[in-house]
């Protein structure tokens, strides 16, 4: 059950990633990085 | 492709989100550490619960077990506290007990954090505080405050529909409360096996009397209470006699027979001991709470309950000076002290002798502080 959790979400974190990288407009990209961080905290089980 | 410099920006948004991962992870990793306790000259022993049921070697359930006494044969006495880990006078009391008591005659176990995944984590959407510190005579202890279920990242998913070991549809987060998880199943969920332990030690250690310390809010009506399992009415009422006569009001509550999964029903049906379950009042859990602070965990004032109180909403009187930590462990003590004397009335052939233990009237006068070890002893 937990690799299933873990792979989505590593998933998601790795589309995020590919789109800090992607995304031009700069408030757009520190959007993306507010995002990340619940995901990186989830993807270490943290809250 | 981009330039050189959005690149570099990009880069730096991700260091920073992984920088502020980390630093939040150092503090998140605290709540998993355990506070030292400081267990009193008396100790005879200290096991893990583990070793009274296996199932639990090497999972965040497995917790300390403190014994105390066995050398002269009497009564056997079980006192639980941290069974619901957002209840600090019940956890507080037990430690109390660990730091200070000597038993000549008897045994008593203490287990003070029963349910110790609770203490790993706190409450969603309370903004609870991480614990409390209370001021010994050699500097500050922190106490974790918990939550009141076992930590998700330990159990989880929960079911839609919980149906505990005795057959009691609840709804489904439920099935990480300890005291709805009794007689527990051993290979049922990490909540339920904890609970397996605690009757195997019940009934590996002959256990005559077991105590759980409980608080709840306010405003629910089984607060200052004696709730007691029909094996123990005789041990309930005439320790109520004697609570009164030293100035603690104290509800009688008979446990209800429909109400499975709770520690003073299925103690008692399943092992046969008197069971008892102690509940204070405690605003920091209450649903009328206003901001969670120190105050309202170590002085228990709180704006909103005084108010509650006066449109007649609680069932304990509440003014402006609250109900303090210090005067909710007193009660615990007293209720202990006064059980185990009855206990001692109705069974003279099953004495139980506890010396050191801090009585009721020099905690509410002194504060807790002064009978706990100071954080530096070894
Ligand atoms: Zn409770």
């Amino acid at each position: 059950m937990f690799i299933v959790y873990h792979l989505i979400i590593f998933y998601l974190v790795s589309h995020f990633i590919w789109y800090l990288f992607r995304e031009n407009e700069f408030w757009k990209r520190v959007s993306v990085a507010l995002v990340l961080i619940m995901f990186l905290l989830r993807l270490f089980l943290i809250k | 492709m981009k330039g050189l410099k959005d690149r570099l920006i990009s880069g730096l948004l991700l260091l920073l989100s992984l920088a502020l991962c980390f630093f939040s992870t150092q503090k998140f990793r605290e709540q998993h550490k355990k506070e030292t306790l400081f267990p009193s000259g008396g100790l005879a022993s200290r096991e893990m619960l583990s070793s009274y049921f296996p199932g639990l070697i090497d999972t965040p359930g497995d917790t300390e077990v403190y014994i105390y006494g066995g050398q002269n044969p009497g009564g056997n006495i079980l006192i639980l506290g941290g069974a619901h880990p957002n209840e600090p006078a019940g956890y507080v009391t037990a430690v109390l007990l660990i730091e200070n008591i000597q038993v000549s005659q008897g045994k008593i176990i203490v287990i003070p954090r029963a349910n110790n995944s609770g203490f790993t984590h706190s409450e969603p959407q309370e903004g609870n505080l991480r614990g409390y510190s209370l001021e010994t005579p050699g500097g500050k202890r922190f106490f974790r405050f918990g939550s009141r279920l076992t930590n998700p990242i330990h159990q989880w998913p929960d079911p839609t529909l919980y149906i505990n070991p005795s057959g009691q549809k609840l709804s489904g987060q439920e099935s990480r409360n300890l005291n709805r998880c009794y007689p527990g199943k051993p290979k049922g969920y990490l909540t339920e096996k904890i609970a397996f332990a605690i009757m195997e030690i019940i009934k590996k250690e002959k256990i005559d009397l077991a105590i759980d310390l409980h608080e709840a809010a306010p405003e629910y009506p089984v607060v200052n209470a004696i709730v007691f399992h029909e094996n123990s009415a005789e041990l309930a009422s005439y320790s109520l006699m004697e609570l009164q006569q030293i100035g603690f009001e104290f509800r009688l509550e008979l446990s209800p027979n429909n109400l499975r999964g709770l520690s003073h029903r299925e103690w008692g049906d399943h092992a046969q001991v008197m069971a008892i379950l102690l509940e204070t009042a405690n605003p920091s859990q209450g649903r009328l709470k206003g901001k969670s602070s120190l105050s309202l965990i170590i002085e228990g004032k709180d704006r909103n309950y005084s108010k509650a109180a006066k449109f007649g909403l609680l069932f304990v009187p509440f003014d402006g000076e609250g109900i303090p930590i210090k005067l909710r462990v007193a009660r615990h003590l007293a209720a202990i002290k006064i059980l185990l004397s009855s206990f001692n009335e109705l069974n003279p052939e099953k004495r139980i002798e506890v010396n050191h233990m801090p009585s009721s009237s020099q905690v509410k006068l002194k504060g807790i502080g002064q009978f706990l070890c100071p954080p530096y002893r070894k």
